[in-house]
């Protein structure tokens, strides 16, 4: 008989955690001047922790958060919120997925917001 | 140099006298007769001149070997291409060899007329039937299939090194760089600044142009700037419109890119296809044969769940903004990233 799969902890079994979740932490993060910057340069220490148990990647998370994110208040707080909340080795993919997406999404609306004026009174037609 | 065929002829006296001229020096240039058949063939199908400069110079670097690797998709295509883009291809060089991921930069200043219809049928016909010994595509097409029986080798599509492009080039590909010819700076195609420029009137003009010109970008540069440090880069497609992907298709590829974590831009717009509003396709979910897609729209910050039967069926959309109906563009993200 096949093992049961493991199934991913409480929050990162929703279905808006990519959606209306992601979408309150951007906007947290811009209120707090966040730039996509921050967030590209954090997506490109998530590799690190590719591969990682829950606990480790939870410490790393940690460590991110009180050494290469301490001057971004906001960036830190999110990136604790989240190390605690890791309880099971299959939620560290889904949320380095979270943390990558969140860094995709705030780079194409900086996008868009640039290529409104190519729509129709600036995209407010 | 000349006579050219009656096509290429007629193509480019949509040109200005100063790019017309600047066209002979390129054929003058092409140190082989494909080299000169490809940009011929990228004429026909439409590029502006800065486009067909900088491909130009692109393939001057390149043995013939490489630039029929480069410049067609038909015996390797990658998967994830569309019929009509592999059809594009086969008449449109310059578009097989970005498929293939070759970058050219055109200078804006080589901007001239561009307002040449594609090559019709009956052109691509006549050039069919100048033989295979008259037409080194075909030749070297040929030649190409021997090799690979004889070698039994897989092709591999060449990726030029950005850093090493426009190195190369002929004495008279340096006197136009000195009379402001130049390619400019590496950079991936914007053909945004190029032909739709910025602001309302261009893109209103936009969607009531041929299809010749209708190639405009309206965010795939802007796209790729902004993600360029995740290692992302774009493709803008036309929806339901002549090469373009059908809307079926261009929602089956967003959600292969949804299921690779990378949320799909795309352009919505009124029934009559009047570009309105940029939205973000964040993510997909099924429910037995039901599927939808949420949708965001930051102007209006409404995030909403769009049924996959509305979408295709171009119904009234869950927006407050009931004129957003229907799908024009998509930018699809590349193989890359993160």
């Amino acid at each position: 008989m096949a093992a049961a799969r493991p199934q991913p902890s409480a929050p990162f079994a929703g279905r808006e955690l990519n959606g209306e979740q992601l979408l309150d932490e951007l906007a947290e993060l811009r209120t707090a001047q966040v730039s996509p910057r921050h967030l590209e340069e954090l997506a490109r220490s998530l590799r690190e922790l590719e591969g990682r148990r829950a606990p480790e990647a939870a410490s790393q998370l940690k460590q991110l958060a009180l050494n290469r994110f301490a001057a971004q208040p906001a960036l830190a707080s999110l990136l604790t919120r989240w190390a605690g909340r890791l309880k099971a080795d299959v939620d560290v993919p889904l949320l380095v997925g979270h943390l990558e997406r969140l860094a995709i999404v705030s780079a194409v609306l900086g996008a868009f917001r640039k290529g409104a004026e190519r729509l129709p009174k600036g995209g407010r037609a | 140099m000349g006579p050219f065929s009656a096509e290429l002829e007629a193509a480019l006296e949509r040109w200005s006298p100063r790019t017309r001229k600047l066209f002979v020096e390129l054929m003058e240039d092409a140190t082989s007769e494909l080299q000169q058949e490809l940009v011929q063939r990228s004429v026909l199908a439409g590029h502006t001149p800065g486009e067909v400069h900088a491909f130009a110079d692109e393939l001057r670097s390149l043995s013939d070997e490489e630039c029929f690797e480069a410049c067609t998709v038909d015996d390797a295509a990658p998967e994830g291409y569309t019929v009509a883009q592999l059809l594009r291809a086969e008449s449109d060089p310059l578009f097989a060899f970005e498929l293939n991921g070759g970058v050219i930069s055109p200078n804006d200043s080589d901007v001239g007329p561009s307002l040449v219809e594609p090559p019709k049928k009956e052109a691509m016909d006549v050039a069919d039937d100048r033989g295979l010994a008259a037409d080194p595509v075909r030749r070297a097409k040929e030649q190409r299939r021997g090799f690979n029986v004889e070698s039994g080798s897989h092709r591999s599509v060449p990726r030029r090194d950005p850093e090493h492009v426009g190195d190369s080039g002929s004495h008279r590909a340096l006197q136009r760089k000195e009379q402001g010819f130049t390619s400019g700076p590496q950079r991936a195609i914007q053909r945004g600044e190029v032909e739709l420029g910025a602001g309302p009137v261009a893109a209103s003009v936009h969607v009531a142009v041929p299809m010749a010109i209708s190639g405009a970008r309206f965010f795939e540069d802007l796209l790729g700037d902004a993600t360029r440090g995740l290692g992302f880069s774009w493709k803008e497609q036309e929806i339901d419109a002549m090469g373009g992907l059908t809307l079926d298709e261009a929602l089956r590829q967003a959600q292969a890119a949804l299921g690779r974590g990378i949320p799909v831009p795309f352009l919505l717009g009124n029934a009559q296809a009047k570009p309105l509003r940029f939205v973000l396709m964040l993510q997909g979910s099924t429910s037995g044969a039901t599927r939808a897609y949420q949708l965001y729209e930051p102007s209006s910050q409404e995030l909403v769940w769009a049924n996959e039967k509305t979408i295709l069926s171009k119904g009234e959309l869950p927006f407050d903004n009931k004129a957003l109906r229907r799908f024009l563009r998509v930018a699809l993200p590349g193989p890359r990233g993160l």
